[in-house]
């Protein structure tokens, strides 16, 4: 009996380092949207001094990801860290989002990626992002991009346009996921003119910029790249425990780089290639 | 033996374990804490973001992010000295971190600690030279400190950064003020009344005070009545929000707020106060009057703001809870109009009408209206009674 258990004791600490998610998991293709190249009108007159002054911005063409990136591809990038790292080591890899043992609709990582492949991975730091997103080749949005992508060429508060319908997963009730993430695109309604999915809610997401309050009265007319420092990293969309209000498409956040919460994900840019325009 | 020996090698195995395990859990405290810190902070729930925070530096005290926000929380409920504190172990960790000196800085300025505001201010600048909010604040402490021509130089930079600011203007014609440079003085008080919401009662002060100086007494007291009038509303602004922080139940206290913001032309915040409006009205059982004018009040926010689509709903509801009422069924109509749905504003127009002949507004909306679909008939017809009712109505005065 005392070995048996002995037995169980062992097989139970192997386990806690030999969790393999399968790799055939059922999950929507995050396709890259092209944003083609132009002018467009960033910041508002009216809403936050922070979006103050409305002004024009040229950017080159760029893709932007459909959606937010998923558990199961963020899996991808952190098995490949743990092959690097060796697979027995107690040594999380570098990079590993961040446990919600308190949040049964997010849960501990790596369980997660298995148990909501679809989900926007979250727990993940400024750091962590850019990471992956080098790690694929590609990078996180600018604030511009990101803005341009949800609004379009419009002056809609949402991306979607203004109603205040639920396109959206955000704090307000009824909205089909109240009070946990939604799998990526579960609002196909609240699509952006580019085509870009939860623009508005769900998770915020990382820009590459820092954060600066009075960055559009000085920030260069073309394809700007935010201030040079700061303490803190722009996110945007609002998330699930956000009010719509705070989902705008102008709407300005910020919060430090290295913080890893259940309401910040990030997508995925990408220049295009100057002959490809 | 043998058991014994069994025994001691499951510990072997489970301790480590046991360790990592307490260590985990510990971990999943601290992410829990912080979580519910955060979502307190946005949700204005201070208190809980206090106690959230402290007790996820308590079990991993060295997170000088973490250090900031409890410190802002405790900032934001006012307990200053515990600001002071938090972000000072902030700072022990991580020295060059700009938004934290900032916050150290507008804590000592809100304790009147101007000497103490200036050196972290000094550093937000040189980290960032592109940082307003610091030269702002240095600038503001300078006058505090009496130290006016150090003012003047960095509200000017801070006036390059932020060309629209209000403040900053209203500051540099204080500082020129006491410099005794009256012209200065005045020119940039007059810039702070042109970029300032139209409640910003201050520069009207300095300009009152700098035309007297100047013996511009005519001047000096048509800026003074401003000043006054609009202190008395920034008086109301400032008791309706003790109201509802005292009582947050409080419908006349958000009622009077919102009537106040809508006078400022903050309509913005008036949205958010009316909404509160509308969910206690339907709570406390309010008569459907007090509810219908909630919810016109918030669709004229809405057109104020340019989005004539999102006041639509509001507005049909004031007009179904009170289907007598002229002016909602012409506020109706100006949505309608503004969306470019002509028929619907006619309608909702020839209803104000139907409901009350009198108003000359109503005919006038609906003058317009015509003489765009090319009705001219109807259009002069109605630009006629409109003359008549306004002209009636002047002699009555």
């Amino acid at each position: 009996m005392k070995v048996r258990l002995l037995g169980i004791a062992i097989l139970l600490f192997l386990l806690t380092f030999a969790f393999h998610i399968e790799g055939d998991a059922e999950t929507k293709e995050n396709k890259m949207l092209l944003v083609s190249a132009g002018t467009f009108t960033m910041g508002s007159g009216n809403r936050a001094l922070d979006e103050r002054p409305v002004h024009k911005v040229y950017l080159d063409s760029f893709y932007i990801s459909k959606y937010e990136v998923t558990n199961f591809e963020y899996y991808e990038y952190w098995q490949s860290l743990q092959e690097k790292n060796g697979k027995s080591t107690k040594v999380k890899p570098q990079h590993t989002p961040e446990n919600f043992t308190h949040l049964p609709h997010i849960g501990n990582w790596p369980e997660r990626a298995k148990k909501f492949p679809d989900h926007p991975v979250v727990g993940v730091s400024w750091h962590d992002a850019k990471a992956y997103a080098e790690w694929k080749g590609m990078r996180l949005p600018t604030e511009a991009e990101w803005e341009k992508a949800a609004r379009g060429y419009s002056n809609n508060l949402w991306p979607w346009g203004n109603a205040l319908k639920p396109n959206a997963n955000t704090a307000e009730d009824n909205d089909g996921f109240d009070n946990r993430l939604a799998p990526v695109g579960s609002y196909p309604q609240g699509k952006s003119f580019f085509g870009a999915m939860d623009m508005a809610g769900n998770v915020w997401e990382w820009t590459a910029d820092w954060y600066s309050d009075v960055y559009y009265f000085h920030s260069p007319k073309q394809n700007p790249t935010g201030p040079t420092e700061g303490s803190w990293r722009v996110v945007r969309g609002g998330s699930w425990i956000d009010k719509l209000t705070r989902c705008g498409t102008t709407f300005r956040f910020y919060l430090y780089p290295t913080l890893k919460t259940s309401f910040v994900g990030f997508r995925l840019a990408k220049s295009v290639e100057k002959d490809k325009k | 033996m043998r058991s014994w020996l069994k025994i001691i090698l499951i510990l072997c195995v489970c301790c480590p374990l046991n360790g990592l395990f307490a260590q985990n859990t510990d971990h999943n405290t601290y992410v829990q804490n912080v979580e519910k810190g955060f979502i307190s902070l946005f949700k204005g729930e201070n208190a809980n973001a206090v106690k959230a925070f402290e007790a996820a530096l308590a079990i991993e005290p060295n997170h000088y992010e973490i250090l900031h926000y409890l410190g802002m929380a405790y900032a934001e409920n006012e307990s200053w000295n515990k600001a002071v504190e938090v972000f000072q172990r902030s700072i022990d960790i991580k020295s060059d971190n700009i938004e934290v000196l900032y916050s150290l800085s507008v804590v000592y300025f809100k304790l009147n600690q101007w000497e103490n505001a200036v050196e972290p201010l000094q550093k937000v600048i040189e980290l960032s030279p592109q940082h307003a909010r610091g030269f702002e604040l240095l600038g503001k402490s300078y006058v505090k400190l009496r130290q006016y021509a150090e003012a003047v130089d960095v509200l000017k930079e801070a006036v390059k950064l932020r060309p629209n600011a209000a403040q900053n203007y209203n500051e540099i014609g204080t500082a020129y003020l006491n410099l005794k440079q009256y012209d200065n003085a005045i020119e940039n008080f007059t810039k702070a009344v042109k970029f300032g919401t139209p409640d910003f009662a201050d520069p009207h002060f300095g300009l009152g005070t700098a035309y007297m100086r100047i013996g511009e007494r005519e001047k000096s007291k048509a800026e003074m009545q401003i000043y006054q009038r609009l202190q008395k509303n920034n008086v109301d602004y400032e008791r309706f929000t003790r109201l509802t922080r005292v009582d947050p139940n409080n419908l006349e206290g958000w009622s009077g707020l919102a009537k106040v913001l809508m006078r400022q032309k903050k309509y913005n915040r008036a949205i958010l106060t009316l909404q509160t409006c509308i969910e206690l009205s339907k709570k406390q059982k309010a008569p459907p009057q007090t509810l219908a004018e909630f919810y016109h009040a918030l669709g004229q926010a809405f057109i104020n703001m340019r989005y004539p689509k999102l006041a639509l709903e509001p507005v049909s509801k004031a007009a179904q809870l009170m289907p007598k009422n002229a002016l909602f069924f012409n506020t109706l109509g100006s949505a309608y109009a503004m969306i470019g749905d002509i028929n619907n504003a006619i309608a909702m127009f020839e209803k104000a009408v139907e409901l009350d002949q009198e108003q000359p507004y109503y005919h006038l909306n609906l003058s317009k209206l015509y003489q765009s679909i090319g009705r001219h008939k109807l259009a002069k017809e109605h630009q006629q009674l409109y003359q008549n009712l306004l002209a009636k109505q002047n002699k009555t005065k």
